[in-house]
């Protein structure tokens, strides 16, 4: 179902998110604009390991829901520590608002892409 | 079932699915995030060059929102269900009492904060009088303790949809 083009689509689009960030730490010789990649990256890392950790055998048991729901808010807290973090970095001056912008899209676009990478390729593992 | 309703409303339908749940949980993350950074951005704009006074975010400052994180923690931390354990003969003696203690710890460690951070913004920038740059210290952390409470208040009630969606679930 999720063919070539999809592929070809996604990384064209991770390659302009990359770029628009990278762009944005090389003009303005500030380079702290890449904390918003690395937060992008590790953005759904806590959602995949506290899936693995829950048991999925006994259906009947609510209790471990807990461990999902703390990996959950995690992922949310780091997708608006993406935006937030270029917003308070431009804010306090340490770099520049077209940085800003361009990181913040750049980073939407790179979660974006692991995002929609992750729906369409994962239904074919589960079952 | 619906002649034992509270509310002359019923209940929406959507409220009990588990898409709303999960949304729930990561807004409550979200939220929790947005609060955080509201302080972490009026810590650093105090360590800038925009900041032109004297004054800076000191330790003081940080109290509140120590007190309310913890108290959030406290609170997601207790098992829903023992709170009403006292009709279950297993939990042992007094389960539900001691959960509630723990949850009224919780509730008040999170007031706490949110009184807190008023009383910082009151006495430490609003009573000398300092203009808006620097008003932005208390103001920011107000914010920020509301809205650490609010997250809780949101995944609290997500976590709290989860019985009527599993009962749902094993029928």
């Amino acid at each position: 179902m999720a063919g070539l083009k999809t592929i070809i689509a996604l990384s064209f689009v991770l390659a302009i998110g990359f770029l628009l960030v990278i762009l944005s730490s090389a003009l303005f010789k500030n380079y702290l604009t890449l904390l918003v990649v690395a937060t992008y990256v590790i953005a759904p890392i806590p959602n995949w390991l506290c899936s693995r950790a829950q048991n999925s055998d006994d259906f009947m048991d609510s209790g471990s829901t807990g461990i999902i729901d703390f990996g959950r808010f995690l992922t949310g807290f780091l997708v608006v520590m993406g935006i937030a973090l270029p917003v308070l970095l431009a804010h306090c001056y340490l770099i520049t608002y077209p940085a800003m912008a361009m990181s913040i899209i750049g980073g939407l676009l790179i979660y974006g892409t692991i995002i929609s990478f992750t729906m369409f390729f994962q239904e074919e593992q589960d079952f | 079932m619906s002649s034992h309703r509270l509310f002359r409303f019923p209940k929406p339908q959507w409220v009990n699915s588990a898409n709303t749940r999960t949304a729930g949980v990561y807004t409550a993350g979200a939220v929790f995030s947005l609060g955080f950074f509201f302080f972490i951005d009026a810590a650093t704009f105090s360590k800038s060059s925009r900041n032109g006074s004297d004054v800076h975010v000191k330790f003081v400052d940080w109290i509140p929102g120590i007190c309310s994180a913890l108290g959030m923690l406290v609170i997601n931390s207790i098992e829903k269900g023992r709170l009403n354990a006292d009709s279950y003969s297993y939990s042992g003696n007094g389960v539900a009492w001691k959960a509630r203690l723990v949850l009224f710890l919780g509730f008040a460690l999170m007031a706490g904060g949110l009184a807190g951070s008023v009383t910082v913004m009151v006495l430490k920038y609003v009573v000398p009088e300092y203009p808006f740059p620097t008003l932005w210290f208390g103001v920011a952390n107000v914010v920020a303790n509301s809205l650490i409470m609010l997250s809780s208040v949101v995944l609290w009630i997500s976590q709290n949809m989860e019985d009527d969606y599993t009962y749902n679930l094993a029928l």
